[in-house]
């Protein structure tokens, strides 16, 4: 695998500076997670010299991130590193869907919807899905969590709710 | 010495009682489970449980937790044998000698010689941690808030070193978790920090959100990637005992083992791990002809297994003692004590004598279930591998979700993983282990 991308490495390095592009973009993701830490932190205070503020530690803490992610950037120039990998947008795109759903329906309809929603939705993020077999077993798979759930461990998860008519 | 027995016995009243039986019996049956499906590992599983066990005594459900810590090692081995899938990193040395047994119709002599090495490590490493206890508890009470805190410095530059992959990306990520433990309303001033006006936030993010989106959610995402593709050749098992010879051959092994994983296993970083390589490093050195290794040689399998068994004990011994989590799933269980309102450190073992030695003894019944649910079972166990990962993962999203949900009965909890599942993929993508990461927002929860 290094090998492969060691390979790759010598290929672009003719062409562009960036020499490890996995490491350079991981830096910038650090030093762009350190500015947003201390803009969010601006109007804490950050306490004088006997008293510690709210705001010492995060941006502290910040500060050595930063430091580090432009350490990762520069050495990403100068060192050979890591191809940056495959990103695929359609597993996390469904799968936050599908959890977004969950957590949007379980207060106002209830588990017997929001679970099957989970189930299906998610299903849409793999390539193998088959969705007959998909939608059967996410009717038996709530089936099972309501059992478990609600009715042996007594958790307090609303299972059906139609405004004015039902609530389980 | 008498008072470690009277110890152990207060451990095993409460171990045996029939609430924690049954949960140690649940959390060995997950623990095979997931160990034998590649795919879903300790960490994850643990934190997808993590939510239901709040409904659970703080004993019983530490108890379950640590139960699919070790079965985990268990059945990590029975796919590694049988078809050259390791169900667990820990595993990965015994498909070396493991899977050639089985092609030579030796299948059930190696799961045999694997579940009585892992029973033997486990007995061993369960005295060590009895006996060891004392000493460093004596010890960690003698500290105070600047000794414990070096410590903890050390904890965490150990788990650096021990990382992986690069040591300036797990610092990195350290700090990350550590930023994350600062977000919620400040405990000195009352102020609002870093929660960028979200009323969520305002108590802190917890654990359990966390855990679940950057490890397990994120788990998943990476398992989503790789095309699935397994290699069902079945063998017949053949018998399950070993015979004298192979019994003899075995021995030692065993014992270097145990030795090995006990004390790599102790040690902060990825312990457990390691064991099971030095261990077939060293059977390999003394053994008179180290040509057999890797065609199927019984020490191959023998000693490795001792020792990742020995490890995944001997790992709870800085968590239990010095309130330190040496890997990622001591993390967890840090996680898991601290929602339970238990303070782990030096204290727990007076303070919380029950739970303290209940574990101990836990850990010795949970050896005893997991040699008799592995070895009549273990065809139950292969059959689970045809379930497909298509479907796995739905339903693992499905109790993940009700799971964190319980915990608050917070809708934006649930929302709040799905933000961190996508965080912990664009960890993963950059190269960033997130296990640090969890460690770094347990150590500064803990600060």
């Amino acid at each position: 695998m290094s090998e492969s991308a060691g390979i790759r490495e010598d290929r672009a390095r003719r062409r562009i500076e960036i020499r490890a592009p996995q490491d350079f973009a991981a830096g910038i993701a650090l030093v762009v997670l350190a500015l947003i830490a201390f803009w969010a932190s601006a109007e804490l205070g950050e306490g004088r010299f006997f008293t510690v503020g709210p705001a010492l530690l995060p941006r502290m803490v910040a500060t050595l991130i930063g430091i580090i992610g432009a350490g990762l950037v520069v050495s990403g120039l100068i060192k050979d590193g890591d191809a940056m990998g495959r990103w695929t947008l359609r597993g996390p795109l469904f799968i936050f869907i599908s959890v977004a759903a969950f957590a949007l329906s379980i207060r106002t309809i209830g588990l017997a919807l929001a679970g099957p929603l989970v189930a299906v939705i998610s299903g849409a993020a793999s390539p193998e899905t088959r969705p007959r077999e998909l939608v059967l077993f996410a009717l038996v798979v709530t089936a099972l969590s309501i059992a478990l759930f609600r009715y042996l461990l007594h958790l307090p998860i609303p299972i059906l709710i139609i405004p004015r008519v039902l609530v389980l | 010495m008498s008072d470690l027995l009277s110890n152990l016995a207060l451990g095993f009243a409460t171990a045996l009682s029939l609430q924690n039986l049954g949960l140690a019996f649940i959390g060995c049956m997950v623990g095979t489970l997931i160990g034998v499906l590649p795919g879903i590992g300790p960490i994850a599983t643990i934190t997808m449980l993590l939510p239901i066990t709040f409904n659970f005594e703080p004993v019983g459900a530490l108890i379950m937790l640590a139960g699919i810590y070790y079965g985990a090692q268990y059945g990590g081995s029975t796919t590694a044998i049988l078809v050259n899938i390791p169900g667990e990193v820990t595993a990965i040395v015994t498909t070396l000698d493991g899977h050639p047994m089985a092609k030579q119709g030796r299948a059930g002599v190696a799961l045999g010689i694997a579940a009585i090495g892992s029973f033997f490590a486990g007995c061993v490493a369960t005295l060590v941690i009895a006996a060891l206890a004392r000493p460093l508890v004596k010890l960690a009470l003698l500290f105070g808030p600047a000794e414990y805190f070096a410590l903890m410095v050390m904890g965490l530059a150990f788990a650096v070193v021990l990382a992986s992959g690069s040591v300036p990306k797990a610092m990195a990520m350290i700090l990350f978790g550590l930023l994350l433990s600062t977000v919620g309303t400040d405990l000195e001033t009352g102020v609002e920090r870093l929660t960028f006006g979200i009323p969520a936030l305002t108590s802190g993010i917890d654990f359990a959100v966390l855990a679940m989106g950057v490890i397990g959610f994120a788990e998943v995402l990476k398992n989503l990637e790789v095309p699935e593709k397994r290699d069902l050749a079945k063998q017949p098992i053949g018998r399950l005992l070993p015979g004298r010879e192979d019994l003899k051959a075995s021995v030692w092994p065993i014992v270097r083992g145990t030795l090995v994983g006990t004390i790599l296993g102790i040690l902060p970083g990825n312990g457990a791990v390691l064991g099971p390589y030095a261990s077939y490093t060293i059977e390999k050195k003394v053994a008179k002809d180290p040509r057999r290794f890797g065609r199927g040689a019984i020490e191959g399998v023998a000693g490795p297994e001792s020792a990742n068994n020995a490890g995944a004990q001997s790992s709870f011994i800085p968590l239990l003692t010095l309130g330190i989590p040496p890997n990622a799933v001591m993390a967890l269980m840090v996680g898991a004590m601290t929602i339970h309102g238990i303070v782990p450190g030096p204290l727990v073992m007076s303070k919380n004598a029950t739970l303290f030695w209940g574990m101990i003894a836990s850990m010795w019944i949970g050896n005893l279930m997991l040699l008799v649910i592995n070895l009549p079972l273990v065809g139950i166990w292969v059959k689970l591998l045809d379930v497909p990962y298509r479907l796995m993962y739905p339903a693992i999203l499905v109790f993940s979700c009700i799971g964190i949900y319980s915990v608050n009965n917070s809708p934006s909890d649930v929302l709040l993983t799905g933000i961190f599942a996508l965080i912990g993929y664009a960890l993963l993508k950059l190269g960033f282990e997130t296990a640090p990461l969890l460690l770094g927002f347990v150590l500064g929860r803990l600060m």
